[in-house]
């Protein structure tokens, strides 16, 4: 039974394998990968059912015990965000066939679908430093594939720079590694956890710690180290900015949320305040980036920079109800941040330009469209009794019991602005006098719009049906809390 | 109640399906009896008996977050005045908006608001209140924007939006630290401990957070600006949300919660300040309007403030009076905007200089019009509801007492600021009602040609002047049955005051007198002051400021972003890694973490110190070469270098794996640079070299520092001697290496597989793509 944990990344590789020996049959591939995402879904909400009412499941691979093997855990937190990454998956290969042109589809669209899936579900899983690296190299070259499909001049060159950025972070990564083995003699999370412990984080650990936060940091997109991010999730098309913005930067947050709340928490005072820090100007920035333009799709891109910071926040906070709020938060986050880069693309196919201020009038032939991109927006500020609430005002109770006012002022001035960005796209290109370039294609646009519509949906349940999700995420944040289920399920003393 | 809540909200997600009927009855009959309903529902709790009713919902018990309902005194006015005027604004609404518009879009925002201001005046839980708060601020937008394909609707929309918003997340954070203090959400128990709050340090947040939420929503200066704007709403909007329900709601808020925030003198000086200063800018304002609906903002907004002071006084008599005077407002100016509405309606203009002699024409609304307008301006007749509440807050005026030279200040200020907030209240009703329907009438200015509105349009506006002058004449029939539980609730204890026409000679009596005499005369003379207002408020608006600020916002965010977002990779790296190295320093000096000592260290042999300057010397070189094969061989030397170092190090797989590598890529890259131009020289300037290499220098110095630390900061054995001792006994292999890559580690191994397969299919699709595109 404890294998079966393994399904959510080993299928995933072995459906990219398999896709990729008929790219061309286009028909064909999109059934095969509907079909596969669904049941992968289903299969993974029971496994995570069975985790969130069992409790954590371990595999250590090939039978190696810990630390000397490679551990897979599947723990709370692990197993609802790999559900909430096959959710959005399955939501993507069914907007895909109506967003890519034919030849962008059949040039392993699918293969490197799967792919990217596999990497994100085994970085959410892996127990394991060293394999955690692998994983972000597999996400990150299924990343590549999708981010160059198309093969725009444009494309090209912001793919450069995203490609450059991401090795620049690997080898970061790779010397982090080295510097903790060389100090730890183990990669093996749990093991770290302990040893960590016997040695107080004293001497060059916190430094250490702090590098590896940095290579984190490059992938999660926060403040200063967010620069390769806006251009590259514009250039590509709206499926692959919809699995980038909601799966890819939310690895990066994870992991220094695992980090920093199994590991590296013997020195919060310089840790983690370093987060609060950066959280309110990644916070600001991001926001400020999103009022800075009129590309729709910019404005949705710039957004995941605040979201951001409103997780960091509550990992810097390092309280109960903070770290709650943060996992809370991220779950909701990869639902809209998906739902946004799907309603945004359908609504640049409806308008027929990215430009905000060439398009004007679209709800009246879109009403759906609209209005749920008018809801999506509010859930993205906050707004009650969407799912952006829930995670807000854990986030907010934490600042405000450690007094961190400031933090908790930005917070809420980001949050308005994060609606005034959202409302510019609805007065200006929802609202207003009808234009004449608008789509006539309604069956093309309302396919576009479905999957949004279905993630807007879960997310609105997250938030009013918060009752059913809330005492899991309550027990998952004691659990990073309190550390030791981890490292007892994984080193099993 | 929770039903009475919710129906609007189910009509609202009804409405769209009811659309089917819509060609043959107008929207608004089949849902007007909604609203009604739930006004008799609450109708059955007035009365002298009356018993305070609870019901609750479980919503996230675990967040402790219910929808807990709690049926006060207070509660039931604002439940009746919005269940009452709702139905009023319903039925109006029929005629005022056509068949054609759209009426479906219209009745839904209005019912979302329906539910959301019962559930603001109803929550017990806080978190409950927020919510709905919120869903006031958004209904109000989407009514304001209705008509969206105008400009200043649009304008009105986000502004009104962005200010409420603003406030709405301000009272967000009161509440959260209000429950922090309390460790409860509902605002009763929060009541039971109000002096904990007050004496808790985060008391100053606490105020400070409500209060902005209240000012925004109840349109208190400086935040008064986006009501005027609001008026671009349907008129039966401005009548409902815009002056009689949703703008009380920061009333309402700090009525709910001044049994707690009462206690405080800094509450009683900000809330009478703000109030006072309201009062007096918003009457003053008001008579510079030329729009019909212009005066009646800035009347409601003035008349806000007269409230929000009384709140702040928080003496019996002042509360009663404010919770009076709730009731009384919403039925004078919701009269007041709905006869407003019908002359705009019958004529075609609202703008007042355009309109005049319409007694003739319109003889209902001219009657209606003068009980509105003579009841808002406080005559003193016993038959308008509106003198009995002016004179008790007159009475109000004087009898505070306070410590302090601020608040002395402002308690000897306050009657005098009463006083001339009242006159210009005075003026504006007269240039209101006169203005419109007496003087010279101006048919070629009219769009239209005047004429009565139909009967049934009359009858809102006509059921709620019955109610003015009810009032006015009977007042103790409503003071026993209602407004004595809403005073008490406020006051937090037993607040029964008689309501008399005649005082006496009193102070506040001669005050009325004042406002009479004095706003007669500043009426009859108003052409020869109205210069004043292009002093004042003049250039120094706050209009302005929020422009700018939105302007700001929108050039100064765009400034911001493209200064750093210039595309140059170098630039990001720049910026990236000076981050890096700045705050990994940091770290590394305040947690003490340098343990540079090479004693440790394995002695360096000549053979090794010369292949590792060769390195060093190759890696500089790239730097200052400038073709392109002569740079991929110079870094192919620092990895055969590399090979070299791994052979000294007896490690010869990973030699022969670095050098095949090596040379593949070399010979690949020489390939590829065939096809490539020659490298330009590069022109940087020599500060930006010097501060490139300045950062590179210093990135690597920073990691050697912390890698030699490291290694000689090794605290445990590693698990490699696990590997060392096992790989031949359990894994059955000689080669450690091998045995790690394929069992003991085996996923990395296969999971790296996978990305070579990634990379081959990224590479076949960027290069067949763009092949077939040329094809094309």
């Amino acid at each position: 039974m404890n294998n079966l944990i393994f399904l959510p990344i080993v299928l995933p590789l072995i459906a990219s394998v398999i896709a990729a020996f008929f790219p061309k049959k286009l028909n064909l591939s999109r059934k095969f990968a509907q079909i596969t995402s669904v049941i992968l879904t289903i299969m993974t909400a029971a496994l995570t059912w069975h985790v969130l009412t069992n409790g954590t499941i371990v595999v250590q691979s090939g039978g190696w015990e810990a630390p000397f093997g490679i551990s897979i855990v599947g723990d709370g937190l692990s197993m609802i965000l790999v559900m909430t990454t096959y959710i959005i998956g399955t939501a993507a290969v069914f907007y895909a066939p109506s967003v890519l042109d034919k030849q962008q589809e059949s040039f392993y669209f699918y293969a490197f679908f799967f792919l990217l899936i596999s990497g994100v579900s085994g970085a959410f899983m892996t127990g394991d430093l060293f394999n955690l690296f692998v994983f972000f190299e597999v996400l990150l070259i299924a990343s590549y594939g999708l981010i160059v499909l198309g093969n725009g001049k444009v494309q090209l060159r912001e793919s450069m720079k995203y490609v450059l950025f991401n090795v620049f972070s690997s080898m970061l990564f790779v010397t982090a590694i080295a510097f903790i083995y060389a100090i730890t003699g183990t990669v093996n999370f749990a093991q770290l956890a302990e040893r960590v412990e016997y040695v107080e984080q004293a001497g060059i650990l916190t430094t250490v710690a702090i590098i590896l936060f940095f290579v984190f940091a490059v992938k999660a997109a926060i403040f200063p180290l967010y620069y390769w991010l806006p251009n590259s999730y514009v250039v590509p098309n709206a499926v692959v900015s919809a699995l980038f913005g909601a799966l890819l930067t939310k690895v990066g947050i994870y992991s220094i949320l695992r980090v920093f709340t199994l590991i590296f928490v013997h020195d919060t005072g310089v840790t983690h305040q370093i987060f609060i820090w950066l959280a309110m100007f990644t916070m600001l920035f991001g926001v400020i980036g999103a009022l800075s333009t009129n590309n729709v799709k910019l404005i949705i891109t710039y957004n995941i920079i605040p979201a951001v910071g409103f997780m960091l926040m509550g990992i810097g906070l390092y309280t109960e109800d903070a770290i709650a709020g943060s996992v809370y938060y991220l779950m909701h986050d990869m639902v809209i941040k998906g739902a946004l880069f799907f309603l945004i693309g359908a609504l640049i196919v409806a308008a027929g330009t990215k430009d905000l201020r060439e398009m004007s009038g679209v709800i009246q032939k879109f009403p759906l469209l609209g209005w749920i991109f008018f809801v999506a927006s509010l859930i993205l500020a906050g707004v009650p009794p969407f799912s952006g609430f829930i995670g807000k005002i854990l986030l907010l109770r934490g600042g405000l019991e450690q007094e961190e006012f400031l933090l908790v002022i930005i917070a809420l001035i980001s949050s308005l602005l994060i609606l005034f960005s959202m409302m510019r796209i609805f007065i200006r290109g929802f609202w207003g006098d009808l234009m004449d370039n608008i789509s006539d294609d309604r069956k093309r646009v309302r396919n576009l719009t479905i999957p949004g519509v279905v993630l807007v949906s879960i997310s609105i349940f997250l938030g009013v049906g918060a009752e059913a999700v809330y005492p899991h995420v309550e027990s998952i944040a004691n659990m990073l809390m309190d550390r030791t289920d981890y490292i007892s399920s994984v080193l099993k003393e | 109640m929770i039903y009475a809540v919710f129906a609007p909200l189910l009509f609202a997600v009804l409405i769209p399906f009811l659309s089917r009927w819509k060609e043959k009855v107008h929207t608004g009959w089949l849902i007007l009896p909604v609203p009604f309903l739930i006004f008799l529902y609450f109708l059955q709790f007035v009365g002298p008996n009356f018993e305070p009713q609870v019901q609750s919902v479980q919503w996230i018990p675990s967040l402790d977050i219910s929808l807990s309902f709690h049926l006060d005194g207070l509660s039931l006015l604002f439940a009746l005045l919005i269940s009452g005027i709702g139905t009023l604004v319903v039925l109006y609404s029929i005629y005022y908006l056509n068949h054609k518009e759209q009426l479906g879009h219209f009745y839904t925002y209005l019912y979302i608001f329906m539910t959301a201001m019962l559930g603001v005046v109803l929550s017990d839980n806080v978190f409950a209140l927020y919510a709905f708060w919120e869903f006031t601020s958004i209904s109000s937008f989407l009514l304001i924007g209705y008509w969206h394909y105008r400009e200043r609707s649009r304008y009105g929309a986000l502004k009104s939006m962005l200010i409420t918003v603003l406030g709405g997340f301000s009272l967000l954070a009161g509440i959260i630290l209000l429950t922090i203090v309390t460790g409860t959400t509902s605002i009763r128990e929060m009541v039971a401990q109000a002096d904990v709050i007050v004496d808790s340090h985060y008391f100053p947040f606490i105020l400070a957070f409500l209060l902005l939420g209240a000012f925004t929503k109840s349109a208190q200066f400086p935040f008064h600006i986006w009501l005027p704007d609001a008026m671009e709403a349907p008129t039966p909007v401005s009548a409902y949300l815009h002056s009689a329900t949703m703008v009380k709601a920061g009333i309402y808020l700090m009525a709910r919660f001044s049994p707690i925030l009462a206690g405080d003198p800094n509450f009683f000086f900000l809330l009478s300040l703000f109030g006072i200063v309201t009062l007096v800018w918003g009457s003053f304002m008001a008579v510079r309007q030329t729009d019909l609906k212009g005066i009646l903002a800035y009347s409601t907004i003035s008349q806000l403030g007269m409230i929000m002071a009384m709140l702040g006084f928080g003496t019996d008599v002042a509360l009663f009076a404010a919770v009076f005077h709730i009731l009384n407002h919403a039925t004078f100016k919701g009269s007041l905007f709905m006869v407003a509405g019908i002359v705009d309606h019958e004529t075609g203009t609202r703008d007042i200089r355009k309109l005049g002699g319409l007694m003739t024409f319109m003889p209902i609304s001219f009657t209606l019009a003068i009980f509105g307008t003579f009841s808002m301006a406080g005559v003193p007749l016993p038959f308008l509801n509106g003198f009995y509440s002016k004179e008790m807050f007159f009475d109000a005026t004087l009898v505070n007492s306070a410590s302090g030279p601020f608040m002395e200040a402002l308690v000897a200020a306050l009657p005098v600021l009463a006083v001339i907030g009242s006159i210009f209240t005075f003026v504006y009703s007269m240039y209101l009602f006169f203005g419109t329907f007496t003087g010279k009438y101006k048919e070629e200015e009219l769009p239209q040609t005047p004429h009565e509105a139909p009967k049934m349009m009359l009858l809102p506006p006509f059921i709620l002047i019955l109610g003015v002058i009810t009032i006015g004449l009977f007042p103790e029939m409503f003071n026993q049955g209602l407004i004595t539980h809403a005073a008490d609730a406020v006051f937090g204890a037993e607040n029964n005051q008689d309501i008399y026409f005649w005082h006496g000679l009193v102070p506040a009596f001669y005050m009325s007198v004042a406002v009479v005499v004095l706003g007669i005369t500043l009426y009859l003379t108003k052409s020869k002051w109205e210069g004043i207002y292009s002093v004042l408020p003049g250039r120094l608006s706050f209009n302005r400021v929020y422009d700018w600020l939105i302007e700001k916002i929108e050039t100064g965010s765009n400034k911001v972003t493209t200064s750093y977002m210039t595309g140059s990779l170098r630039f990001y790296m720049v910026l990236t890694l000076t981050a890096i190295f700045a705050i990994t320093l940091g770290v590394l000096i305040q947690t003490n973490g340098v343990n540079f000592e090479v004693t440790d260290v394995a002695p360096i042999t000549t053979k090794e110190l010369i292949v590792a300057a060769i390195m060093a010397i190759a890696a500089i070189a790239t730097i200052f070469v400038h073709n392109r094969i002569a740079i991929i061989l110079i870094v192919g030397v620092i990895g055969y270098g590399l090979a070299i170092l791994f052979v000294f190090y007896r490690a010869p797989d990973l030699a022969l794996t670095q050098l095949i590598v090596e040379t593949v890529t070399v010979v690949l890259f020489m390939l590829c640079f065939y096809h490539l131009p020659n490298l330009q020289k590069s022109t940087t300037p020599l500060l930006t070299k010097g501060v490139n290499v300045a950062i590179s220098v210093g990135f690597g110095l920073l990691l050697m520092v912390i890698g030699v630390s490291a290694y000689n900061s090794r605290a445990f054995d590693s698990i490699a001697d696990y590997y060392i001792e096992n790989a031949d006994p359990l894994a059955g292999g000689y080669n450690m290496v091998n045995v790690i890559l394929v069992d003991f580690r085996g996923i990395d191994t296969l999971f790296e597989v996978a990305v070579l397969f990634g990379a081959a299919l990224a590479i076949i699709a960027m290069i067949k793509l763009r092949r077939d595109k040329g094809a094309k």
